[in-house]
């Protein structure tokens, strides 16, 4: 019961992690999480600060999914990391759920643009 | 879809490999702490610093890890075996509790499934023919003669075949007793000793009505149904393994059967029987093709039928009906008021048993309501035990919908055990009842555990304690506060207890009710006199065959002859021999005519039988007037003797001896006996019925065979059996005895079904008195220890102990008073059903009621005297200090 509360409060921040998450891994190979989790950092200037840990829900939940897959390998600076690929089934995923994020971020922008007025 | 499906995969191997999961992620979370620490250094942070930094950034390892946990597995599964776990180790630490509610359930289990397992092999299985729902059979009946249900005449039986359009086809067969098992014997020679089979005699067509083809070989042909080409045999499957050896060759083979070189044809499939599984063979009646033309009398066929398609049950007696209609008018001799009544076969295969089974049913649903009852007073007194426990966790912050599911989960597991074992108990009872009940258990269709009724007894066994134990539940896990562990809440649950005894006790009072009614029928049915004397007689059956003894006078000679010899045995105080055996089921009638009545008075189907001089004497039938027959009365003689009955039915009193009867109507043209003596009255069908008029004709008078010969001597009855078949091998060494059985056997077989019925009702009703104890002294146990100091105040102040038992005890019987008052109620409902299962009795048996009754308070008295012995040695002083 606490569980399906749980998960509908957090819908969209995990939905934007998990996209997040499938972006980072298309564009730069494997990598594994504290890689992932370094790279969004990166990439949103620090805007996005977020508790490294919770990036490991989003790779189980991507993981169960099928839409990414891993395993274990050797860092760069020669340490054993868990290492996670995007898979053929999570490229689809991508690319569907980034045109559905554009097109919601679209309609966001007209309707607070509207709203200003 | 597949999403899900992955999804679930991925969660099923989470729940299976939790601890190596666990650890990968412990490491892969350390090498991400590693790697956070190393960059937050390249930084130029001291190492602690960066550490504590990294451990910041990541986010509470522990969190997350559980987090990850939850997220991988399947928590609803985790959690249950959670409680699972608490489940057992709870009932762990109350082995009183689980040892008594696993027991319980195990024997309603056991007892629920057995029955269940009898009710679909007797009324519930369909028969292993095709469309089995389509098999009819037709008996005659006719109220005249006072039939309802008869055997029919073969040229009826042709005239049916003829006329009807509503059958596919109707088949015939012989040689069965009235409850269907095979009676037809035939010796087969050769290989070794000679060895009894028994089997039927059928129409050609028998196995295309069934529809069923034999394994191997061929079934019969029309033709070979006649005299001249009936050499041939069908075996069972059974019979061509046991007796053959599974034989790959035997189609074909020629074997001697009583004498006669038969060819076998065929072998059937290995689930075949008909009528039941005591056929180990079938062969051709082996008539001669006029039988079906002229012999409307007598009636000695049973017959199957299969309907149409798109015929129904009641237009094929309609049109039956009108076709016996025609054969009356066209045969009035013979076939006034003869009617045809149809059955499905099922039906009529079951309906011996269909009330037997009906009421055990019934009867072990009533106790498997007391076992739910029962369980659910134990739960409910466990659950007022543990109210401070659920306090406790309640108030460490346990939802109570929690604290439900793990009550209902312990009782699960309780239930698995309980149902399992009863099931493995339940796999033993269907051979045990099968040796209680030869005969009051259809023969056809062996009870057996399968699948089905495997899944019948998980569903009683996980969904009863669900239900009885939602409510004990609920109401143990109502618990708000620490201070309510004692208190209003433990005197509801005391109600609530007490209510549900009485429940044990009014459901058990009606099984009890129903057991003594059927005790004393059975008593009273033992107590009546059979007209003979059984003790130190045994019987047996001798057939002669035919191809060896083909002439009348070839029986007389060879049954007088082994008489003879039987008698100068030492120790055999008589021996005779008869044509009907008594309470066995079948027996000779035909119309008879006492001379000087009119020509429509005349006794309808008289049942006579053929007997040696010496078979009174043997018997043990006492002379009431005349004389008994001896050795001067031979073919020519034409004497009789009459049973009692039909001394008073036609001469009222006055004495028949020397008055004149004859087989035959009035205006027929048969020779005159005369009355020579009259015998008692033998019970002849079943014990609990009165006697028939019936005819003792001398057996050279009226041949017949086989004959049963009784014996009876001082020598013991196995000693007897040895020397007769000694005897008889000495007459002709391929004789064999049969049927061998001491009479007192006959009399214990023929009440088989009553005897079965009540020792069933009889546990059943043992166990629900004994859970009905149980329940009684587990609430009055509570009871008193939960008053032990109001008890101790008491006798503190003076009470007698005396007084402070009777006390108690009056609250114990409270219950067990108002149940007692409301089963009494629901057994008079009830057992007015089962009247027709009743001899001797009336249902609404005073004395019934005063032995349930007195049994009843006898039993809960004692459940009741041993808490309140108990309350009597509370010690003040000790029950004082214990607040």
């Amino acid at each position: 019961m606490g569980e399906r509360e749980r998960e509908t409060k957090s819908d969209v921040l995990q939905g934007t992690l998990d996209l997040m998450v499938l972006q980072t891994l298309d564009a730069m190979g494997p990598l594994h999480g504290y890689g992932i989790a370094r790279r969004i950092e990166q990439i949103s200037e620090d805007v996005l600060q977020l508790n490294q840990g919770t990036i490991y829900a989003s790779l189980l939940r991507l993981q169960q999914r099928r839409w990414i897959s891993a395993s274990w390998g050797t860092s760069d600076n020669n340490r054993k990391a868990k290492f996670y690929a995007i898979t053929r089934t999570g490229r689809k995923q991508l690319a569907a759920q980034a045109q559905n994020w554009e097109r919601i971020s679209a309609v966001m922008m007209r309707l607070l643009r509207l709203a200003q007025r | 879809m597949l999403t899900w499906l992955a999804i679930l995969a991925s969660r099923v191997r989470g729940l299976l490999l939790g601890r190596r999961l666990d650890e990968e992620f412990d490491r892969e979370v350390a090498s991400h702490l590693e790697l956070l620490t190393q960059d937050n250094i390249g930084r130029g942070m001291p190492c602690d610093e960066a550490r504590r930094q990294a451990m910041l950034r990541f986010g509470g390892p522990v969190q997350i890890k559980e987090q990850q946990r939850e997220d991988r597995g399947l928590p609803f599964i985790e959690t249950t075996l959670q409680d699972v776990r608490l489940g057992v180790r709870s009932l762990r630490r109350s082995p009183a509790f689980a040892t008594v509610a696993v027991l319980t359930l195990a024997v309603g289990i056991t007892a629920t499934t057995s029955m269940f397992t009898v009710a679909r092999a007797v009324l519930l299985r369909p028969l292993p023919y095709a469309q089995p729902e389509r098999l009819v059979e037709i008996s005659e009946l006719n109220p005249l003669k006072g039939w309802t249900h008869t055997v029919v005449a073969p040229a009826n039986l042709a005239d049916w075949r003829a006329r009807n359009t509503v059958f596919a086809d109707i088949a015939a067969y012989i040689g069965v007793d009235d409850r269907g098992a095979s009676e037809y014997q035939v010796f087969l020679s050769g290989a070794g000793e000679t060895q009894p089979l028994k089997g039927i005699a059928v129409m050609g067509n028998l196995f295309d009505v069934l529809g069923v083809g034999p394994m191997l070989g061929r079934a019969f042909t029309f033709d070979e149904t006649f005299e001249g080409r009936d050499q041939v045999v069908v075996l069972a499957y059974g019979t061509w393994q046991a007796v053959f050896g599974g034989d790959p060759r035997i189609v074909g083979r020629s074997i001697v059967l009583s004498g006669r070189s038969t060819t076998v044809i065929g072998v059937m499939p290995r689930d075949f029987f008909f009528p039941n599984r005591s056929a180990q063979f079938w062969t051709p009646l082996g008539v001669k093709p006029d039988v079906f033309v002229k012999m409307r009398r007598p009636h000695w066929m049973n017959t199957v039928a299969r309907l149409r398609h798109g015929v129904s049950l009641a237009q094929a007696r309609d049109q039956m009906t009108a076709i016996a209609s025609e054969l009356e008018r066209t045969y009035p001799d013979t076939n006034t008021k003869m009617g045809v009544r149809l059955e499905t076969l099922h039906g009529i295969m079951a309906s011996d048993a269909r009330p037997t089974v009906l009421l055990l049913s019934g009867a072990v649903a009533l106790l498997f309501l007391i076992v739910c009852v029962n369980i659910a007073g134990l739960q409910f007194g466990r659950g007022v035990g543990r109210a401070r426990e659920f306090a406790v966790r309640s108030a460490l912050g346990a939802a109570r919908g929690r604290l439900v599911r793990q009550l209902l989960t312990e009782g699960l597991v309780l239930s698995l055990a309980g149902t399992s074992l009863g099931a493995a108990m339940a796999t033993a009872t269907p051979a045990m009842l099968l040796r209680i009940a030869p005969s009051a258990l259809p023969l056809f269709a062996a009870p057996r555990i399968d699948r089905i009724v495997l899944l019948f007894a998980a569903t009683l066994g996980l969904l009863a304690p669900v239900v009885f134990g939602l409510m004990p539940a609920l109401a143990s896990s109502r618990v708000d506060r620490l201070s309510e562990r004692t208190g209003s809440a433990s005197r509801h649950t005391t109600k609530v207890r007490e209510l549900l005894v009485a429940c044990e006790v009014g459901l058990a009072v009606v099984l009890l009710v129903g057991a003594v009614l059927l005790s004393r029928s059975l008593l009273l049915l033992r107590q009546v006199d059979p007209g003979f004397s059984a003790d130190h007689v045994v019987t047996f059956k001798v057939r002669l065959p035919r191809t060896r003894y083909p002439k009348d006078v070839d029986h007389i000679r060879a049954f007088g002859e082994i008489e003879r010899r039987i008698r100068e045995v030492p120790g055999v105080q008589a021996v005779g021999a008869t044509s009907t055996l008594p309470l066995r089921g079948t027996t000779w009638t035909g119309d008879a005519t006492v001379e000087g009545r009119g020509v429509n008075d005349y006794e309808r189907e008289l049942r006579h039988e053929s007997v040696t001089p010496d078979y009174f004497r043997a018997m043990g039938v006492r002379l009431v007037a005349g004389r008994l027959l001896n050795d001067r009365d031979g073919a020519a003689s034409n004497v009789t003797l009459v049973n009692q009955t039909l001394a008073r039915k036609y001469f009222r009193g006055a004495d028949p001896v020397g008055r004149r009867i004859k087989f035959g109507r009035p205006l027929e043209d048969d020779p005159w006996m005369t009355i020579v003596g009259v015998v008692a009255d033998e019970k002849q069908d079943r014990m609990n019925q009165p006697a028939s008029p019936e005819a003792y004709v001398p057996m050279p008078q009226n041949s017949q065979n086989p004959m049963t010969f009784v014996v009876r001597s001082t020598n013991g009855l196995d000693a007897a059996i040895d020397s007769a078949r000694r005897e008889l091998r000495a007459v002709d060494k391929d004789l064999a005895l049969t049927d061998v059985a001491p009479l007192t056997d006959v009399i214990e077989d023929s009440i088989g079904d009553e005897r079965f019925r009540t020792m069933l009702l009889g546990a059943f009703a043992a166990v629900a008195m004994f859970l009905a104890a149980v329940g009684i002294y587990g609430v009055l146990a509570y009871v008193v220890s939960q008053r032990s100091r109001e008890l101790g105040i008491r006798l503190a102040l003076g009470a007698k102990r005396q007084e402070l038992f009777t006390m108690v005890v009056r609250q114990g019987m409270r219950p067990v008073i108002a149940g007692a008052g409301a089963g009494l109620a629901v057994a008079v409902a009830l057992t007015t059903l089962m009247e027709s299962l009743l001899f001797g009795v009336h249902a609404v048996d005073p004395t019934t009621y005063a032995v349930a009754l007195s049994t009843l308070t006898a039993i809960a008295l004692a459940a009741c005297a041993m808490p309140a012995l108990r309350a009597t040695r509370i010690d003040p002083l000790i029950a004082l200090r214990e607040e």
